[in-house]
């Protein structure tokens, strides 16, 4: 009888009940129907101790570092350095863009924030140069997923916590796989450029010169240095990646208050505000996920479908392209953070029995479902991009389709190429 | 009609006033986490004297961030695919809607229930570990209560919220859009 809880919850959700809700109430109506009332008070419980984690603590605080680098002048400097080392190149604006989106995933570990900073600045600049609207929205949403694979991340943190997994060894693991969609997006940029012989592409720009990227170096200086302080400190040692992120927040605030005094003082109730608001939804969610989890595991549905997906197929590399498909159709209408939390408990434990290590099902999990915010229909950065360009949703959509080309294929070496994601962590010891 | 419009206006005005007390309180739980911290690590790994209290103390104002998530549920902020209800004419689209209102009313009242048994009960009278507040006499050891109070408290606002949200979409089904109050800053504030 419990078993039917997984599709009442998904029933619930593609209603549209909020996630949160669906988490609790799927289990619970079921706990109910079986007169199991009284374990309803456990997934209360379990959704408390779910929530109280000091590990948990640097969503909020990555998310307020990234809203602090946010403010003002931060965002523009990545670009002016982005500029001077590929501004040069064919679709050099693009290229600034998606490398932008790079450097920015080193200092935030969210898409929409990627899309709405580098959106909001670049697809009017792109415009203004010549490029068509609904390509600069679809590259700027594009690079966007870059966001949440290169450290730091809240969707690993999220999966590291609900999987038991170390932070540190899922934020190495998702440096080479950023850099690899990165460069798939350069690369794909290039050969539109060239395909189209120019016609929607401006001119080359001049090369910068040595002084020139010597300054813009020196101004991107500081924000850059974000990302090597939070990885360095935890692998350094010297911090736990909560406080890592604490420290992360520290420095930008020196850095943006005093240094490049992009943001006031007054700015910061703000700041501090919108971090809140975001950090208190997700970990609501993480919570109804610890909850739900315990469910899931007193209910044997992973065992009924671990069974139904082994009845498929014997071999993992069949399996593997199998639960791709089905983790990118659920990425196209579902939020990378949830559907991590719904469905790493489920699926994670049958990969892991297979032979497959944790650390690559939880990149192969996350890179698929990051790809999924740039899917139509319901990708949410495709909205963001809309909004930031004022482009229609369905024109951003055909415009990405050879960017997500470039990502699927990605994903599929990053699933059967197992060193792409376990070779840094690797090196570091983390494994 | 007048009576309807005159108490959704009056539960709005009072959520109103209650979210905000609940945003500033959420932004001083913010920024003295980010302190408490700081100070964990100045005092662990500059001065190698580890304090007992600060990872506590900014695990209890995580806890007490609840009280900004009814803002993020009143704008509209919680992760849901609403293709189904867009997708279907007006009044089947509206009537799911309320349903599903009247689903998330349920499932809050009885957590709402379960939490102030808790709250109240055996596990809430346990002490924390480092946390203390003071008496007339002297420091007494905070009970586990005040810090599991955080989700109750979190989700009896989100209650009024969903009354709320339940009664503006009764008013929009009755063709009553344009008299409704106002939500303020409604967004999407996602989990990405």
């Amino acid at each position: 009888m419990l078993v039917w809880f997984l599709p009442l919850f998904l029933l619930l959700l593609m209603v549209g009940l909020p996630v949160f809700f669906a988490l609790l109430a799927a289990p619970g109506v079921m706990l109910w129907l079986n007169g199991q009332e009284k374990d309803l008070v456990l997934l209360y419980r379990n959704t408390y101790n779910g929530m109280d984690s000091f590990p948990l603590m640097a969503i909020p605080f990555f998310m307020l570092a990234g809203e602090m680098m946010n403010r003002g002048g931060i965002t523009m400097r990545l670009v002016e350095f982005s500029q001077a080392l590929v501004g040069h190149f064919r679709a050099g604006l693009a290229q600034v863009n998606i490398l932008s989106s790079m450097l920015f995933a080193g200092l935030s570990g969210s898409a929409v924030a990627d899309t709405s900073a580098l959106g909001s600045m670049l697809i009017p600049a792109m415009e203004k140069e010549g490029y068509t609207r609904k390509f600069a929205a679809a590259v700027t949403a594009a690079s966007s997923v870059i966001g949440p694979i290169i450290p730091p991340s809240g969707i690993m943190i999220i999966y590291a916590y609900v999987m038991e997994q170390s932070v540190a060894a899922l934020f190495l693991a998702g440096i080479v796989p950023g850099i690899l969609v990165g460069t798939g997006l350069m690369v794909v940029t290039n050969v539109i450029a060239r395909r189209n012989g120019g016609a929607d592409f401006p001119d080359l720009r001049r090369r910068a010169t040595w002084p020139e990227k010597g300054q813009a170096s020196l101004k991107a200086f500081f924000p850059l240095l974000t990302p090597v302080i939070i990885l360095g400190g935890i692998l350094g040692g010297a911090f736990t990646p909560t406080e890592a992120s604490a420290v992360a927040v520290a420095y930008a605030a020196v850095v943006s208050l005093f240094v490049l005094r992009s943001m006031s003082v007054k700015d910061l109730p703000d700041v501090l505000l919108k971090a809140a608001i975001t950090s208190s939804v997700v970990l609501l969610l993480v919570g109804a996920a610890m909850a739900f989890k315990t469910v899931v595991s007193l209910s044997h549905a992973p065992e009924a479908l671990a069974a139904f997906i082994l009845s498929l197929s014997q071999n993992p590399i069949i399996l593997l392209l199998l639960i791709n498909l089905l983790l990118f159709v659920i990425g196209m209408f579902l939020d990378a953070g949830p559907a991590i939390i719904i469905l790493g408990p489920i699926l994670g434990p049958i990969f892991v029995d297979l032979g497959v290590d944790p650390v690559h099902f939880a990149i192969i999990m996350s890179v698929n479902l990051t790809v999924g915010l740039a899917t139509p229909p319901m990708g949410l950065v495709l909205f963001v991009a809309s909004s930031v360009s004022g482009e229609r949703v369905e024109s951003i959509a055909r415009a990405i389709l050879p960017f997500l080309a470039i990502e699927i294929f990605v994903i599929f070496l990053i699933t059967y190429v197992p060193a792409i994601s376990l070779a840094v962590p690797g090196f570091f010891g983390f494994l | 009609m007048a009576g309807f419009i005159g108490t959704l206006r009056g539960l709005a005005a009072l959520n109103g006033a209650m979210l905000r007390a609940g945003r500033w309180l959420g932004i001083l739980c913010m920024a003295l986490m980010v302190a408490f911290i700081l100070v964990q690590v100045f005092w662990r790994y500059i001065l190698s004297n580890p304090l007992p209290w600060p990872e506590e103390a900014a695990r209890f104002l995580m806890l007490w961030l609840m009280v900004v998530a009814p803002t993020a549920l009143r704008r509209g902020g919680f992760v849901a695919i609403d293709m189904i209800q867009l997708a279907l004419p007006r009044m089947v689209g509206g009537t799911l809607t309320l349903g599903l209102l009247l689903l998330s009313l349920l499932v809050l009242v009885v957590a709402a229930q379960i939490g102030w048994s808790e709250v109240t009960g055996f596990s809430g009278k346990f002490k924390t570990s480092a946390l203390y507040y003071p008496t007339t006499d002297g420091w007494e050891k905070m009970p586990r209560s005040w810090m599991m109070a955080s989700l109750l408290i979190g989700i009896v606002m989100m209650v009024s919220v969903t009354v709320e949200l339940i009664l503006r979409q009764i008013g929009i089904m009755a063709g009553l859009e344009d008299q409704l109050p106002i939500i303020p800053d409604t967004d999407a504030v996602g989990a990405e």
